[in-house]
């Protein structure tokens, strides 16, 4: 891919035309409290930003289809954002953003403020940390002052990674089509790591010395490689097995994995199909095994803060554009039209979904400080709080400063002194060194400005107070001790504390991915307003339907969805499946079923990765074919059964056999039912 | 390296990756594609991992919504255009390979093994060809000119001779008129006698004794060919003539059409549930897409019957379900009555018959094998859908099978489950290409 454009004076107009709305962003980003990466903005045009988008936000990645399709659907997909990509920008220190030449200014702007938020998300999240132990500058900054000074250095890896691969592809000695198929398998397994787990390298020598004194005798005879004829007259089955009983053989490995890449590069073995038997892995394929998991691991935050990191990026996007008018006012209006359509795509939508909990995040925590508050206040009790409050008086307490809502016109009445206030900013402003028309948040603080954007006080949120429920203010007040009483209501919303929202949104969007996240904040109250429902395949009327919209209900469901990757949980169980150094995975079965087709093809590739057989044991519902006629004439959903199966691929056929219940009990192990389907509808 | 190769190697895989046809046909979604155009899907998402089983996940949505509504489901969480260095991996998304179905009948012919070659029925049509023949006279519009101008050209090539030289000869001393004639005459010149005498006379007094003798005049007189005096001085006139004129004419060409009529009938009595109607669909309708794709001309009838029959449209025919018995010979005389639409000297005729073998006692026997003796088809079939394998009485297939044993247009074919689909087209379509 060509270099990003500075040569062309075309891009450099348009670059200039940005350099202020990029530098304001950047300050206005800090000014709410967000402290993001830095961020090299480049210009390219249509054709570069669909390249870039294929190869996930890189200009370099390894040859593979997998880009070419994801170009193809990207250019099939384009309706969802009206045929434009507005954006797109890596995690990286600092972070590269692209944008497009031809998007107006309306666009560019708010496509800025938005990257800005993703920057301050990946600076901050601590599942980014784990990949590369953190960012440069920022924890030198930090209160603790640990200096970690790695940076994920992603676009210097990935190319580094690229120019390998494309080594070993054009190597003469290495078959082209070997180098694909082996990336191929490899990549089913992208989502089989331990996520929840720093990224460590596999530095083989140290691991294989520890697994050799426990190993099976049998993997040493492997070793061996003697001709059959003699194993089997000298090492007959009964002396392996009198071996294997002597040794103190303890499970391999001893816990089960869940870095299912992680192991197949330590144990794994290639299958040579000529000889018909496993040999040890080419340098070349342990490399890029090993590569492509280093990438796994590099992606994998992304991929657990989805919904948190668009949501985050449209909230302060937002608040920027249309909050500080960022856009002009004159762009406003198109600026609505992008956000309608960002926002108004059918299905669950991650952006949506995302900025629709961090709004709620900001209320009820905003409401929270005035609840507590109000309920110190004499005579008041949770008891009686919706009697004895007047919510529209509160309401008018509530609402921001008039010198915090138009800093222009109170120019003169601000005190420097004020936290809310920026002292410096507010002498330039007085001498007239500062715009104060175009950039009034410029002359405020971060206490300032959350004031000034207070939540509660906007329209859309004009009920929320009003609308706590006695569930919330009794919990609340059970909180509460002996804690100085308020004489009025005025009194007690006198000083609060305006930026409790936004504090808390900081400290969640550090420690938090999507499914603490969702696990956390969706509440019923939340359900109910944005209208979420789950639903079920339902046997009886042989389509989909609606099932629930009880908030544990949507819950559950979506965790389904968020939880390791929106996929089941596959560890490796033992290296040394029957004795005979088969790789045997296990399902951690959670009552939805594994996807039977695809799990045989993966076990093919992952026999590729293996050289032995492999084997899956996994749950599966069976239903009995009479009892769901009996079902269906009685409008009624049947009941399946759960059973046990053990998938097995041997380099030849894939068989399926039943396995007794005590073989996987051990699998299912959760006492969630992820099954939505009401009670009534049961047979 | 580079997004075209990485596309190029998209296309490459992709092209593998469009679900095999006996797959399609057995197990894929048939209802996308159209009578005249086959949609077999091809999966965007190529390679597989763990994943959950579709239907047993269910999902969430937005929206006013209660227990029990309907859904159309769109399970994932929507894929986003701004990605910050996601790579997407959502997936199951369909495309679909287009094709019409002569494609379509190719590809099941090199999957099969099959050559189907439709046959020209005696239904003689005759059709205007290309404008090739010539007739003398005709339309001013389908005058060929170019032919008038070049017999005009000719002509005047042939006339034509070199009037100086010949002038020239004329002032030979002593050379007359008739002298001179003869002597044109004698160089192949087609001169007139009358012309020489005018020229004669034109010639100045004084000129007509220049030449001594002839050798003297040949030997300083240039003799200009025909051609390249017209290169020289051109033409002023080309003589068109009557007899010269040509006009043009279509050819008549004798067309043999290839028709088709394709005779589907389906018991839908009662005891034809929907497993067994899903077979008969997934027989069918690639065996229609078959002869449409091989034939010019394809007409569908569609009957239905229990212990009677009717006429039904291709939209109802798979869905129907009654509740009466079954009297197969009832489909049969309606066919007949419907074939005489489409005699058997103008039409190539199909008649697939699909059910469970379940029949009125002796209706086999004393009325259906009869009339698929009368009915001349180029192919007669029957496909017994039974999912459970044998039920008692149910022999239809058996005793069709049995009398046309020595037949060469009846086939039978036994579908009890998915995988048995293609094998039945097979044993249909063979039974035609080996005759």
């Amino acid at each position: 891919m060509s270099r990003p454009l500075h040569d062309r004076i075309e891009a450099q107009r348009i670059a200039a035309d940005l350099e202020e709305p990029v530098d304001e962003a950047g300050n206005l980003a800090r000014k709410f409290g967000l402290d993001p990466y830095e961020v090299n903005y480049w210009i390219v045009d249509y054709d570069e930003m669909n390249e870039l988008i294929a190869y996930g936000g890189f200009q370099q990645r390894y040859p593979h289809w997998r880009w070419g399709m994801q170009y193809d659907r990207q250019q099939k997909q384009s309706q969802f954002l009206g045929g434009k990509a507005f954006e797109i920008v890596n995690n990286d220190d600092p972070s590269h953003a692209f944008l497009q030449e031809s998007n107006t200014i309306s666009d560019q702007k708010a496509v800025i403020t938005h990257v800005e938020a993703h920057a301050d998300f990946f600076a901050n999240n601590e599942w980014f940390g784990m990949f590369a132990g953190w960012a440069s500058q920022r924890d030198a900054d930090s209160a603790d002052g640990e200096r970690r000074t790695r940076s994920p250095n992603a676009a210097a890896m990935l190319a580094r990674h690229a120019d390998a691969i494309e080594a070993f592809m054009t190597d003469p000695d290495i078959e082209r089509g070997a180098v694909e198929k082996w990336i191929d398998h490899v990549l089913t397994l992208e989502d089989n790591i331990d996520q929840h787990q720093p990224y460590e390298p596999i530095d083989t020598r140290i691991d294989l010395i520890d697994e050799h004194d426990t190993a099976d005798v049998a993997e040493q005879l492997e070793e061996l490689d003697l001709s059959d004829e003699v194993k089997g007259q000298v090492f007959t089955e009964e002396w392996l097995d009198a071996q294997a009983d002597d040794e103190d053989v303890t499970t391999f490995p001893a816990e089960p994995e869940k870095d299912v890449l992680g192991f197949l590069r330590k144990h794994g073995m290639q299958y040579d199909g000529d000889a018909a038997k496993a040999a040890e892995m080419d340098d070349w394929q342990k490399d890029i095994l090993e590569m492509l998991r280093r990438e796994a691991y590099y992606f994998a935050p992304q991929k657990m803060t989805k919904v948190m990191n668009e949501g985050w990026a449209a909230f302060w996007e937002s608040a920027m554009m249309t909050g500080e008018t960022f856009a002009g006012d004159d762009e406003f209006v198109l600026y609505a039209d992008h956000m309608a359509k960002v926002l108004g795509s059918s299905g669950l939508n991650p952006y949506s979904l995302g900025l629709e909990i961090w709004q709620y995040v900001e209320n009820s925590t905003n409401r929270r400080e005035v609840v507590e508050r109000l309920l110190r206040v004499e005579d008041v009790t949770w008891r009686n709080f919706h009697d004895t409050i007047d919510f529209d008086h509160v309401q008018e307490l509530l609402e921001p400063d008039p010198e915090m809502a138009s800093v222009g016109t109170h120019l003169e009445d601000l005190d420097p002194d004020d936290p809310r206030v920026d002292a410096e900013a507010l002498d330039r402003a007085q001498s007239g060194d500062l715009d104060v028309e175009t950039y009034p948040w410029k002359v405020l603080t971060t206490e300032g400005l959350a004031e000034r954007h207070y939540s509660l006080t906007k329209p859309q949120n004009r009920g929320f107070v009003s609308r706590v429920s006695q569930e919330e203010l009794e919990r609340v007040s059970r909180y509460m001790f002996d804690e100085a009483r308020y004489a009025s209501v005025e009194e007690a919303l006198a000083d609060i504390d305006y930026a409790r929202g936004w504090d808390r949104m900081r400290e969640i969007r550090e420690s938090h991915n999507d499914v603490t996240f969702l696990d956390e904040f969706l509440t019923q109250e939340f359900v109910d307003e944005n209208e979420y429902f789950t639903y079920e395949y339902t046997q009886s009327t042989g389509d989909y339907r609606v099932t629930s919209t009880d908030y544990r209900d949507v819950k559950k469901k979506l965790m389904l969805q968020f939880t390791n990757f929106g996929k089941p949980t596959v560890v490796v169980e033992d290296g040394n499946y029957n004795n005979r150094n088969e790789l045997l995975l296990s399902h951690l079965y959670n009552g939805v079923m594994i996807d039977m087709k695809q799990a045989k093809d993966t076990l093919k590739r992952v026999f590729e990765l293996w050289g032995r057989p492999v084997n899956l044991k996994t749950i599966v519902k069976e239903f009995d074919e009479h009892d769901v006629e009996v079902a269906k004439r009685r409008d009624r959903e049947p009941e399946p059964e759960e059973v046990g199966r053990l998938l097995r691929y041997d380099g030849d056929e894939v068989t399926i056999e039943e396995l007794p219940w005590d073989a996987v009990e051990h699998l299912a192990a959760d006492d969630i039912d992820y099954d939505t389907k009401p009670d009534e509808w049961l047979a | 390296m580079g997004l075209k190769d990485d596309l190029d190697r998209y296309r490459e895989v992709g092209e593998q990756r469009r679900q095999d046809l006996s797959e399609f046909i057995q197990y894929g979604d048939l209802g996308q594609s159209r009578p005249d155009s086959v949609k077999v899907p091809i999966k965007i998402v190529d390679l597989p991992e763990f994943a959950y089983d579709k239907r047993d996940e269910g999902g969430v949505g937005q929206g006013d919504a209660e227990a029990g509504d309907p859904v159309d489901a769109q399970p994932q969480p929507a894929d986003d255009g701004d990605e910050d260095g996601d790579p997407g991996e959502e997936g199951g998304e369909h495309e679909y390979y287009e094709m019409d179905p002569e494609e379509f009948a190719q590809e099941l012919d090199e999957q099969l093994g099959l050559d189907l070659e439709p046959k020209g029925k005696k239904v003689i049509e005759e059709k205007e060809g290309d404008f090739t023949d010539i007739t003398r006279s005709g339309p001013t519009s389908t005058l060929d000119f170019e032919r008038l101008f070049k017999q005009g050209l000719k002509r005047k090539l042939a006339m034509d001779f070199d009037r100086d030289y010949v002038r020239e000869a004329l002032k030979v001393d002593g050379w007359g008129p008739a002298k001179v004639f003869e002597w044109a005459r004698g160089e192949n010149m087609p001169v007139s006698r009358a012309w020489i005498e005018d020229a004669y006379d034109e010639i100045p007094a004084g000129e007509k004794t220049t030449w001594e003798s002839i050798e003297e005049m040949e030997a300083n007189t240039e003799r200009v060919d025909t051609a390249r005096r017209i290169r020289r001085e051109g033409i002023d006139q080309v003589p068109f003539r009557r007899e010269d004129e040509r006009y043009r004419y279509p050819e008549i060409v004798e067309e043999r059409e290839k028709n088709v009529v394709v005779v589907n009938i389906r018991d839908v009595s009662g005891s034809m549930r929907q497993k067994k109607r899903e077979l008969v669909e997934r027989t069918f309708t690639p065996l229609d897409w078959y002869l449409q794709g091989k034939y010019d001309n394809a007409e569908f009838v569609y009957i239905a019957h229990d212990a009677d029959a009717w006429e039904v449209e291709r939209d109802e025919f798979f869905g129907i379900r009654s509740g009466g018995g079954t009297r197969i010979s009832s489909a049969y005389d309606l066919a007949a009555e419907l074939l005489e639409e489409y005699p058997w000297s103008d039409w190539n005729r199909y008649v697939f018959a699909a059910g469970d073998s379940e029949n009125s006692s002796n209706d086999t026997e004393e009325h259906v094998i009869p009339l698929m003796e009368q009915i001349p088809a180029n192919l007669h079939a029957y496909v017994e859908t039974q999912p459970s394998g044998n039920a008692i009485n149910a022999t239809h297939a058996e005793e069709v099978e049995r009398s046309f044993r020595s037949a060469d247009n009846v086939a039978v074919a036994y579908v009890s489950s998915p995988d048995d689909v293609v094998d039945a087209i097979y044993e249909i379509l063979s039974t035609e290409d080996d005759q």
